[in-house]
């Protein structure tokens, strides 16, 4: 996974950027708690620490073919909060089949 | 509260309850009419009733809908004092609490445990209902694990949540309300974007449960593909929380589809402007991301990219696009497009400084810069300077350049900002294949800079023993010494450098200086292992020749012969030395012919032991003459087996570097024999001394000693081997599976014989790529490709020619039909017909082909000036 989706920060993250996300993500996931998580964090973050190996990351890690769909409607998609309501009415009424 | 059971009521009453809560409503009923008609209380009516609605909604849960409507009537019209009771009973709520009721026992079966807690699971879709039930106690822990699952519900669909809100500790992994736990948490990941981990518990909710309505929204919203449209609430949620709609969807399918296979321009220019528009409409905080890749995507498949940005409404050309449209010229691979993404890096570099992503002077920069000069190694030879020699030519100033197509700028860039080890090393790696010194200039700035980074020191080192400047050499080692002793590199050369600087000595007729060295050398401990003693009293031998000692000169020369233990050995060794010193006079060999017979067959191993020495002390260029190079070649088929492996090596090594095939042939044919791991070194040794025309067969050798070499993690032999598959089938080099290695090791074992015309020796047709011949695909490996008819008068070949396409039957006629020169065989015309037929389907040339086939008969003379593919 991206270091920087990992870490929940932008392409353009500088130096303090990245170390308070590291922060964060460490207290939400601590090694004792979520190890195998902890583990990406960690890795994630000396990807970005060192300014060689993040400039690299950010210049391999561009992918020009990537799916348009994916790319819209997918995992960079903006995530909107609605409250529960809406989620409750597709328990209520139903979901569509299952996958 | 239970009332003892002697009193028949209460024991029908508690039967009869027990059977409702097992989920048997039908017997139940039958016999809670029998009681009431019985007893015909008021209890026994409540009871009747209370077996009535359970039926109801046993109906009602196997959709019988009639026949629980029809129950209700019934009902209703029979007790209609009991009517409003019934409509509590029946209403959900209801439903829930008579459903657990029965879980506020502690002493139920497991097994009417479990049916319920199933029927939870399955059924529970309302926390809140569950949360209030009243038919448990308050502290019950299904309850305080609806409330709990209720309030990280709302939270996770509200508001962002930390990891402790989704601990969830109330909700047991084997509670009927775990799934609800799972889905918490994958709505917590999915708005945390952590996706992955959202995915993981969406797998693991199971199908049947009540929360798992909610994962095909889910993985809509996570962008995964469903199997079936959703139904309206899930696609309101799903539209709600993501902006996704269907429209949108469905355009951006259609584009990627259109990018995907290749359609024609127009196609995909009304796919893009569909999308975008439904973008703006649906997604707009992601229109210009779209606008970026649409023209990246557009770009790389060569629509013209005015029009693209006519189409989707301009575009904002700012550091994620030029980063995105770099990068995608870079993955096409094609030399135009190389060079373009070095230009397109350079405006990324511009505008990501302008956008605060990096400083322009730091680190990241120097990392841009390294990238940059790599992509600049990967274009084809020559083109890059074909491309210096326009620019120059248009006499620009050197601050005019556009550095970003001169490597050299790019690496003084890189490391003036961030001079660190990898950025000198990759800047050396480039200058060792350039011309006129470079790269010991580059050693000289990096030992500048960094004087404590051993590998400059060493560069300069060897340098300056190449050019036989030894006094300069030993000053280099020196300092190579005081920073890493041990380093394997520094360890030998203090001997190499002692023994060429002597040689040197010898041959400026300073025998006391030479003496000097020599002495040095004994007293390095490593002098005295292996045949390097020889090679010291060989180098005694030419310095007391020098200054004219005859005894001691006599002296040295048995020394030497009594160390190599051969007198033919000895006499190659002071030749091989006396040539490196321009002494050639001093020794002079007889003809190998004169040799008696026994030294003659000495011959394979003393020339090893020879060919060793000189790799061991790597600042020789030790000769062998050409006629005991070709003696040795004859006498090793029948000598071989006295030879070692690593014998065997050094001959092939030394077949390789006189071009002896013969020799290099007879030797890999030994050390295939021996088997073994050495198989994949003399596989390598092969593949470097198969003579012209057999090109296919050196690069199928060099790719099985890839894989074999692969597999004994020798990444030397690796690095030689892939190198020398590289280019012959494309950009990428021939690879094979290890049988495949393994079958080509058996079958080189079996070819005992240099091959002495094109087409001798194992075919691995079924082991190459098929070529395409057509241009297009000739131009991308990087062949020369001319118009293949501009030679020709248009109607030589009016009607076409396929060759492909000729039956058997046609070629015959073809053969027979055509005027044969007097005195040539027809079966001559037929082979020839093969062999042009073959030559046309690869795109061979007519020069190629003729060189393929006559060119072991007719020297490979080459033809005429000019003459096009």
């Amino acid at each position: 996974m991206d270091a920087r989706e990992v870490l929940g920060i932008p392409l353009n993250a500088g130096e303090e950027e990245i170390r308070a996300a590291y922060v964060q993500k460490v207290k939400e996931h601590p090694p004792d708690r979520s190890p195998e998580q902890f583990e990406k964090i960690r890795d994630a973050y000396e990807t970005l620490r060192d300014p060689r190996r993040r400039m690299r990351d950010m210049l391999l890690s561009a992918d020009p073919e990537a799916s348009l769909t994916s790319l819209v409607l997918g995992e960079a998609n903006q995530r909107r909060f609605t409250g529960p309501q809406p989620w409750l009415d597709v328990l209520k009424k139903g979901g569509g089949p299952l996958p | 509260m239970s009332q003892p059971l002697s009193n028949p009521f209460n024991a029908s009453e508690t039967s009869i309850r027990q059977l409702i809560a097992n989920g048997k409503t039908k017997p139940a009923l039958e016999s809670a009419k029998e009681v009431h008609k019985m007893h015909g209380t008021r209890a026994s009516e409540e009871l009747l009733i209370d077996a009535y609605t359970a039926r109801i909604q046993a109906l009602n849960e196997q959709n019988l809908k009639l026949e629980a409507k029809s129950l209700l009537d019934l009902v209703r019209s029979r007790f209609p004092s009991a009517q409003a009771r019934i409509e509590a009973l029946t209403s959900p709520a209801r439903g829930l609490e008579i459903l657990v009721a029965p879980l506020a026992d502690p002493d139920l079966p497991a097994e009417r445990r479990a049916a319920i807690e199933q029927r939870l699971e399955r059924e529970g879709g309302d926390l809140a209902e569950l949360a209030g039930c009243a038919a448990l106690p308050a502290d019950h822990p299904l309850r305080q694990a609806a409330a709990a699952l209720l309030k990280a519900f709302v939270a996770v669909t509200t508001g962002p949540v930390g990891e402790d809100e989704l601990a969830l500790p109330e909700v047991s992994r084997r509670s009927p309300l775990a799934p609800w736990k799972l889905l918490v948490r994958a709505i917590g990941h999915f708005y945390r974007k952590e996706d992955s981990r959202a995915r993981e518990c969406l797998d693991a909710i199971p199908a049947g449960s009540a929360p798992a309505r909610l994962i095909p929204s889910l993985r809509a919203m996570l962008g995964d593909p469903l199997s079936a449209p959703l139904a309206p609430a899930a696609a309101r949620l799903v539209s709600l929380t993501t902006g996704d709609s269907l429209p949108l969807r469905h355009a951006l399918e259609k584009l990627d589809h259109a990018l995907e296979s290749d359609a024609d321009d127009k196609q995909v220019l009304q796919a893009a402007k569909a999308a975008v528009r439904e973008c703006g409409l649906h997604a707009p905080y992601r229109l210009e991301r779209l606008k970026q890749h649409i023209s990246v995507r557009c770009a790389m498949a060569d629509i013209d990219q005015d029009r693209v940005i006519a189409t989707i409404g301009g575009l904002r050309q700012e550091a994620y696009f030029y980063r995105l449209f770099a990068r995608g010229m870079e993955l096409t691979h094609d030399p135009e497009d190389l060079t373009m993404a070095c230009g397109l890096w350079e405006e990324f570099r511009q505008q990501a400084v302008k956008e605060g992503w990096f400083s322009f002077n730091g680190a990241e920069a120097a990392t841009l810069y390294l990238h940059i000069a790599s992509i600049l190694g990967r274009l084809p030879d020559g083109l890059l300077d074909e491309l210096h020699q326009s620019i120059r030519a248009k006499k620009r100033q050197a601050g005019e350049l556009p550095y970003f197509l001169f490597p050299q700028m790019l690496y003084e860039r890189a490391c003036t900002l961030d001079p660190h080890f990898e950025a000198f090393a990759q800047w050396m790696e480039w200058a060792k294949g350039q011309k006129g010194g470079e790269a010991a200039q580059v050693a000289e700035t990096w030992h500048a800079i960094r004087p404590d980074d051993i590998d400059p020191i060493l560069y300069l080192m060897g340098d300056a023993s190449d050019r036989n400047l030894f006094p300069t050499a030993l000053k280099y080692l020196a300092r190579a010494e005081r920073i890493d002793g041990v380093h394997p590199a520094v360890r030998r050369a203090r001997l190499q450098l002692l023994a060429g600087s002597a040689v040197k000595y010898i041959q400026q007729k300073k025998p006391h200086l030479a003496e000097e060295r020599l002495a040095e050398m004994a007293g390095l401990p490593q002098s005295q292992q292996g045949d390097r003693p020889a090679f010291l009293a060989a180098l005694r031998y030419l310095a007391s020749t020098l200054r004219g000692d005859v005894q001691t000169t006599a002296a040295h020369r048995a020394e030497t012969e009594r160390l190599l233990g051969t007198k033919v050995g000895a006499a190659l060794l002071i030749f091989g030395v006396a040539t490196a010193a321009k002494r050639g006079a001093f020794e002079s060999l007889e003809p190998p012919g004169k040799l008696d017979k026994s030294e003659r067959a000495a011959l394979p191993a003393a020339v090893a032991r020879v060919v060793a020495l000189a790799a061991d002390m790597n600042a020789m260029k030790l000769q062998i003459p050409w006629s005991y190079i070709a003696e040795t070649a004859r006498q090793l088929p029948r000598n071989s087996q006295s030879l070692d492996t690593s014998q065997l090596q050094y001959l092939a090594q030394a077949g390789v570097c006189s071009t002896h095939a013969e020799l290099g042939y007879a030797a890999t044919a030994a050390g295939l024999e021996r088997g073994g791991p050495t198989g994949a070194r003399f596989l390598l040794l092969r593949a470097k001394l198969l003579p012209e025309g057999h090109e296919d067969r050196r690069a199928v050798c060099a790719a099985a000693a890839a894989e074999l070499g692969r597999q004994q993690r020798d990444m030397q032999l690796l690095e030689e081997a892939v190198e020398l598959t590289r280019g012959r089938f494309g950009p990428q080099a021939l690879t094979l599976t290890l049988e495949q290695a393994a079958e080509v090791l058996r079958k080189e074992k079996a070819a005992k014989r240099l091959p002495k015309y094109p087409g001798q020796g194992p075919s691995y047709r079924n082991l190459l790529p098929r070529m395409c011949p057509c241009p297009t695909c000739r131009a991308q490996r990087g062949e020369l490709v001319e118009d293949p008819y501009d030679e020709f008068e248009d109607d030589e070949f009016e009607d076409g020619f396929d060759v492909e396409g000729l039956d058997e039957l046609e070629f015959e006629d073809m053969v027979d039909e055509f005027p044969l020169p007097p005195g040539v065989p027809a079966e001559f015309a037929r082979v020839l017909f093969e062999e042009t037929k073959k030559g046309a389907l690869r795109g061979e040339s007519l020069d190629d082909l003729q060189a393929r086939l006559f060119g072991f008969l007719m020297g490979g003379g080459k033809g005429r000036k000019g003459r096009r593919k």
